[in-house]
């Protein structure tokens, strides 16, 4: 075991350091920048200074553009954007999807795994429904609802409950039958039945699919704020600004690169939670 | 398991919505708005809920201009090469990271990042390093579709029961032939699986990535075209087509699938 | 004369069950039988005869495609703890302690908490688990937890007990002694059982009347009443009488 740690911090740390040396070769820091810049940005956004313009720093050779691209770090700070801010707006975005899809599309799975019949008539407009890209109805949600938040969420919350359905249906439909069957013969109707048996006997199959639900929402939510939104770490990623200027992302490679690790590391943290949770939920499965 | 009645079921519900909608948009006909706010200015005539009778006469419009057409191919083929690319790597890396655990540590850091890292965030980066145009959409389409399949194809190969492997050596295969007809098959399920999931997210990365990056022809222009004017008809149509793929793309991935477990039972 | 005896616990009259396809599959075919109060009926046959179709039937879960079931001479309307069923696969709930489970009838008959421990500490020491009480499925082997379903039917106290192949998962001897357990049990606490099995011995040992079905579709091949005396042990097994009935069947099952 800790062997394996080893070899992965051995791993992590070749990979940074292949990294700064790509970056050192090809000397294109508009496009590939130094850890100094990433971390700079890093700092920046952060809310703890400017970052220094890069013909501070002794030894480096700079080409002109690059005095632009640090531009775009002082638009987002005159702005008044910073990392933890984008990232909290951006969670916020995903509870929100998360507590409002999640219980649809358990509902629907339920529903559709109870009921052969209920199944027959939902699943064929379910399957409709999946194959239509949530963030593709952004647009035409936008119609009716114009740029408000709940353009923003729809999408998510879309995203999110269509993820949750099947695995709640193979879950009620698969792995609760026999413990159903079982339960009416001792006399359990309703909502005994339904909270006692049906539920935690499904518990396992629809936590497995949590995990999944709370990637698609982070990348839904991410997604949104790219193409529509004004805050945010989706926003951050194109350059920040107003939307009807979406039309050239005008991006610092250093602030994308620090918004995708901030991101992965929220995400990885937020499955990391979803995992406990389910474990802790399921402590008496095998 | 395709009863009578099932399909029967199938067919009402649908023609149902199908019914419901029309509807609806005839009854909006006169209530909805129809001047929209378009952020700097208001467009008029515009129609939120078009009736079949609108949408057929769009599609038909759209058809004959080849503009659909147009739009679908590029598209498709967009979905089409990122798919093989990251589907081949993503397998052959997977297969590689499952069977070889060392191998499997030095690379966990690379997948861990990928894998958590929102598939269109990606997106912003690639454009900086292969600017605006087809590398950077293909290639994060396969990117997205390499951490899936990776992911399935490791898991495949972890998951092959350990008592097959076992009954394989003590009849004299060697480790090659261990993993060609032992491993290999048994890790169908969890890699055809994970090829249907990356279908339906290569669609989802390529209409993003189309709605930002929105020249012509492809569907995601086509999209934001008709969002901007805005055309409802349109949009309606070419959401509609990208369901369509979607469907058409999970079906073959099913089929795939399906043909690839052939030995297994219902429970593949 | 049959007017003034008490109806059958359980009957069935020219029953036949087909599931539908493709292809649609006869589970069952015009099977008469009548099973008497507090009689331990076991039912042999090869797999696939229909048996558990039956069962399902009787259990309120299936209604038979032609014919009538009768439970005490009214229809069967559903499931229901009148008619306590155990699964053949596993069935007992991984999610709740063995107490929880057994106590889970009376549960949903209403009964209030301390009255339903009172009868679950009886149960649960009548199959030796007391240890066990708040142990979860997953620490049981599958021998307890097949007991622990046997109790949690006989808790809301059915007249009537629908056992599916019980023991089929379990070992030689595992599955002798749970047969013993299940002896005393039907012994102090009499009721109508119909035990479902594939095993002669099984049924042999157990039951006061055997019935047994063909293959699909079952139908009635044969019935044989079992004199054999009460309390049965390990030695009734190797008894003269006990193999004699043990050859006969085998003959006439063709096994």
């Amino acid at each position: 075991m800790a062997r394996r740690s080893l070899l992965w911090i051995v791993s992590l740390a070749a990979l940074i350091f292949a990294y700064m040396l790509v970056a050192r070769a090809i000397s294109r820091p508009d496009i590939v920048p130094p850890a100094e810049d990433i971390a700079g940005a890093f700092a920046a956004l952060v809310g703890r200074g400017q970052q220094s313009p890069a013909s501070d720093m002794p030894g480096m050779d700079m080409p002109a553009h690059h005095h632009h691209s640090s531009d775009q770090v002082d638009t987002l700070l005159q702005e008044g954007v910073t990392l933890q801010a984008s990232l909290a707006v951006t969670m916020a975005r995903v509870l929100f999807g998360l507590i409002v899809g999640l219980p649809l599309g358990m509902l629907m799975g339920l529903l559709m795994g109870w009921s052969r019949r209920a199944d027959d008539y939902l699943h064929p407009i379910y399957v409709l429904v999946r194959s239509v890209p949530p963030l593709s109805l952004i647009t035409y949600i936008m119609l009716w609802l114009g740029h408000s938040e709940a353009h923003r969420l729809i999408p998510i919350v879309y995203a999110v409950a269509v993820t949750a359905v099947i695995p709640t249906y193979h879950g009620v439909r698969d792995v609760a039958g026999k413990y159903v069957v079982a339960a009416r013969s001792l006399g359990a109707r309703g909502r005994l039945l339904l909270a006692k048996v049906v539920l935690p006997a499904a518990a396992p199959a629809m936590l497995g699919g949590l995990r999944y639900s709370v990637a698609i929402a982070w990348m839904t939510a991410v997604g949104a704020e790219m193409l529509m939104a004004e805050n945010g770490m989706g926003n951050l990623l194109v350059g920040g600004g107003m939307w009807s200027s979406r039309l050239q992302m005008r991006s610092d490679p250093a602030v994308i690169i620090v918004g995708i690790l901030v991101l992965a590391g929220a995400g990885w943290a937020m499955d990391l939670a979803a995992r406990a949770w389910s474990a802790r939920l399921t402590r008496w499965a095998r | 398991m395709m009863g009578a009645v099932r399909v029967r079921r199938a067919i009402v519900a649908l023609v149902a919505v199908a019914v419901l909608y029309g509807i609806a948009a005839q009854i909006g006909r006169g209530r909805l708005p129809d001047r929209i706010w378009m952020g700097a200015h208001y467009v008029d005539n515009v129609k939120l809920l078009p009736t079949w009778q609108q949408l057929a006469e769009e599609g038909a419009y759209l058809v004959e201009s080849e503009i659909l057409l147009d739009s679908v191919v590029v598209s498709t083929r967009r979905v089409a090469i990122g798919l093989v690319l990251g589907s081949v790597a993503g397998i052959l890396l997977g297969l590689l990271t499952g069977w070889a655990s060392r191998i499997e540590s030095l690379a966990d850091p690379w997948v861990t990042f990928f894998r958590f890292a929102p598939a269109l965030a990606l997106l912003p980066l690639y454009v900086v390093w292969f600017g605006y145009g087809e590398t950077s959409k293909v290639l994060l389409i396969a990117t997205n579709v390499a951490v899936i399949t990776l992911l399935g194809a490791h898991q495949g190969v972890r998951g092959v029961p350990r008592v097959y492997l076992d009954a394989a050596a003590s009849l004299g295969a060697g480790r090659w032939l261990r993993f060609r007809k032992i491993v290999l098959p048994a890790a169908f399920p969890s890699i055809f699986g994970s090829v249907r999931i990356a279908v339906g997210l290569a669609w989802v990365t390529i209409v993003v990535a189309e709605l930002i990056d929105a020249r012509m022809p492809s569907l995601g222009y086509l999209l934001a075209l008709s969002g901007t004017y805005p055309r409802v008809p349109t949009m309606l149509i070419a959401l509609a087509t990208v369901g369509a793929l979607v469907l058409v793309f999970d079906l073959l991935a099913l089929l795939l699938h399906a043909r690839a477990t052939r030995w297994m039972g219902r429970t593949a | 004369m049959t007017a003034t005896l008490s109806p059958p616990a359980l009957e069935a009259e020219d029953v036949s069950y087909t599931y539908s396809g493709p292809p649609p599959t006869h589970a069952l075919q015009n099977l008469t039988l009548r099973v008497r109060d507090n009689e331990f009926l076991a039912v042999l046959g090869p797999v696939g005869c229909g048996k558990t179709t039956l069962l399902r039937i009787f259990a309120g879960f299936l209604r038979p495609t032609s014919g009538k079931v009768r439970c005490a001479g009214s229809g069967i309307d559903g499931p229901g703890w009148q008619r306590g069923y155990v699964l053949q696969e596993q069935a007992i709930f991984p999610w709740m302690t063995v107490r929880e489970n057994v106590e889970f009838g009376l549960l949903a008959k209403g009964v209030e908490p301390s009255a339903r421990e009172a009868v679950s500490d009886e149960l649960i020491k009548l199959i030796g688990l007391t240890a066990f009480e708040a142990a979860y499925p997953k620490d049981l082997s599958a021998g307890m937890s097949k007991m622990v379903e046997v109790v949690r039917v006989l808790a809301t106290d059915p007249s009537i007990l629908l056992l599916d192949e019980p023991f089929g998962a379990l070992d030689a001897q595992t599955r002798a002694r749970m047969q013993d357990a299940l002896a005393r049990l039907w012994e102090q606490r009499r009721k109508t059982v119909l035990f479902v099995t594939h095993d002669v011995e099984e049924a042999l040992y157990l039951a006061d009347r055997i019935v047994v079905l063909s293959e699909r579709p079952g139908k009635l091949k044969a019935q044989f009443e079992v004199a054999v005396p009460r309390p049965r042990s390990v030695n009734t097994r190797f008894s003269a009488g006990f193999l004699a009935l043990k050859r006969e069947i085998w003959d006439a099952t063709g096994r």
